[in-house]
């Protein structure tokens, strides 16, 4: 009688030492010290724009894979980037070069800004994404953070991010179904970082280096004007704002795009070709395409819904879309 | 109503992404059945990907209820006793399994986030098991929004899916291409917007520019000059 009842109070003390225990290795999740995942993420978005890196990459979806050899330079405040499609067809290598200062609506989102909506309301990329640190990993042999960010309404879809504990660079990034399967997958599979890890002008015999749109670049606080469009659009997702707006060009192509921080959808709206066009709901990897048509004053317009989002979300968009009264 | 209706459009659309569960999907082929708007519907999602994937369209025939017929007069399709008791023994089996799947649903549920996780699965990949339909060919990267096994809606009976009468359709199919749009110039046109979205998603996605990997199968005959064309604001050279 005696014995069990020392057994038991032993038993207790190994439950509560136990108990302790847990709390104290799963306390430092949570406490200071370590980087939160919001810092790695804000980290992240300065460091692909910031540093200098190479190395190659694989993007793979629905079985497809194909590999894309990159170089991005930082000189004198300007970055110089070419890409390369290591397999299939020879294609162009793309070259562009941008300034360092220039800090658009998805870098402002991701470096953790309120983004001024209007006067009243700010979007925040917290108010749609949770994001959990789930322990470290090794990609590209290098030692990474995994971050989980998950949506917190059907509008959009979540990722797995895989980021670089040293320089805070994106090495691996998953975009993952409201089911929770992988739709597309970028990953590094080599990369050195630093000035001197590749020479930009030798690695790939790309052409010039092509000026990207500097207009949509923002001060703090700003946010892209609202175009001046014959079309309004009467519901967004939360949280997604303008980040660019090109006017009808001399094909009757007038271009929106659209950003949460993290996910991006574009729309077009074409009164050329719109007639020719039939009503189109595609996926192209983890991209959906919705076109629909809409029919004003005996002319026939195609407003196309294209992005990394739900097919929900884009044929909602697609439907929002209308004349501006 | 409304909001049963949302559901079921719902489920169709994750149907369509191959991510509806099983019982999603016997609710939606129930539903179908009744409710010739949500058919409607189901139909023009697969207007829109015969025509992408590159099949001459099919537009405003309506051939289920031919095929259903023509599955209904041959003999081994006709319905016995014995299709009845399989039928239910087959419905007492997919019980079974969405109970099983509750269960394991459950146990998933209860730690989401201390799962292995579940990245390192093959991206997308959906292996339509078991369809015996036509192999279908995506020529330029286009996926079409449906997957092949989503085709036989009428009812339960599943060997429908084998008894498509090609020929037939085939013939009318091609008197209906003359009168659409080229396809060439549909996928032209949706490269041409594909290569600018991801133009536009380089620079505001924070992925850097792996947005433009995506490019990667979009690339046709028709479809490469449309491509460069159009990197947007960037300019390209041909090596």
């Amino acid at each position: 009688m005696v014995a069990t009842s020392s057994l038991k109070t032993v038993f207790k003390a190994i439950k509560q030492a136990a108990l302790v225990a847990a709390v104290l290795l799963h306390g430092p999740v949570f406490s200071a010290p370590m980087e939160s995942a919001h810092d790695l993420m804000a980290r992240m978005a300065k460091a692909s724009r910031e540093l200098s890196y190479s190395g190659v990459f694989t993007y793979e979806y629905r079985g497809n894979l194909t590999s894309v050899k990159l170089i991005h330079q930082v000189r004198e405040g300007k970055i110089y980037e070419r890409l390369l499609h290591m397999d299939g067809t020879q294609r162009d290598v793309v070259s562009r070069t941008d300034s360092v200062d220039c800090v658009r609506t998805g870098d402002m989102l991701l470096r953790g800004n309120a983004y001024k909506i209007n006067n009243e309301n700010y979007a925040r990329l917290q108010d749609f994404y949770e994001f959990h640190i789930k322990g470290d990993g090794r990609i590209a042999n290098r030692q990474v953070a995994m971050v989980h960010v998950l949506p917190k309404d059907k509008y959009r879809y979540g990722y797995v991010v895989a980021i670089d504990k040293e320089s805070g660079l994106l090495l691996q990034s998953v975009l993952m179904s409201h089911a929770g399967k992988p739709l597309e997958r970028f990953q590094f599979v080599d990369v050195s970082i630093g000035e001197s890890s590749a020479d930009i002008d030798l690695q790939l015999q790309g052409g010039e280096f092509g000026t990207v749109d500097q207009t949509n670049c923002l001060q703090v606080d700003r946010k892209i004007d609202a175009p001046k469009s014959m079309w309004s659009i009467d519901w967004l997702p939360p949280g997604f704002v303008l980040a660019s707006h090109q006017s009808p060009d001399t094909e009757g192509q007038e271009a929106m795009m659209y950003t949460d921080g993290l996910a991006v959808f574009s729309v077009f709206i074409d009164s050329v070709q719109g007639s020719m066009l039939p009503p189109i709901d595609a996926k192209l990897g983890a991209t959906v395409a919705v076109l629909t048509k809409a029919d004003i004053n005996g002319h026939q317009y195609a407003i196309c819904v294209v992005g990394e989002i739900p097919r929900g979300t884009a044929s909602q968009v697609a439907s929002a879309i209308s004349l501006a009264p | 109503m409304s909001d049963h209706k949302e559901r079921l459009e719902e489920s169709l659309s994750a149907l369509m992404d191959g991510e509806a569960t099983e019982m999603e999907t016997h609710r939606l082929l129930k539903a179908v059945a009744e409710d010739p708007q949500l058919r409607d519907q189901w139909k023009r999602y697969h207007m829109a990907s015969s025509t992408i994937k590159g099949d001459p369209a099919i537009t405003a025939i309506d051939y289920s209820a031919a095929i259903s017929a023509a599955i209904d007069e041959e003999p081994q399709h006709r319905i016995s006793r014995l299709a009845v008791f399989a039928g239910s023994a087959g419905r007492f089996a997919i019980a079974a399994s969405v109970a099983l799947i509750a269960v394991f649903g459950v146990q998933q549920l209860n730690s989401p986030l201390d799962t292995v996780s579940p990245v390192s699965e093959f991206a997308g990949v959906e292996t339509p098991a078991a369809n015996s339909g036509p192999a279908i060919q995506f020529p330029s990267g286009f996926q079409p929004t449906i997957n092949a096994r989503t085709v036989s809606v009428g009812g339960n009976n599943k060997s429908s899916q084998r008894a498509v009468p090609a020929l037939e359709v085939n013939q009318q199919i091609q008197q209906q291409a003359k009168k659409q749009y080229s396809e060439a110039e549909l996928r032209a046109y949706l490269n041409n917007i594909m290569s600018k979205h991801s133009s536009h998603a380089a620079l505001n996605s924070n992925q850097g520019m792996l947005p433009f990997a995506r490019l990667s199968e979009v690339e046709s005959k028709t479809g490469s000059k449309a491509a460069s064309q159009n990197t947007g604001e960037v300019s390209s050279e041909k090596e």
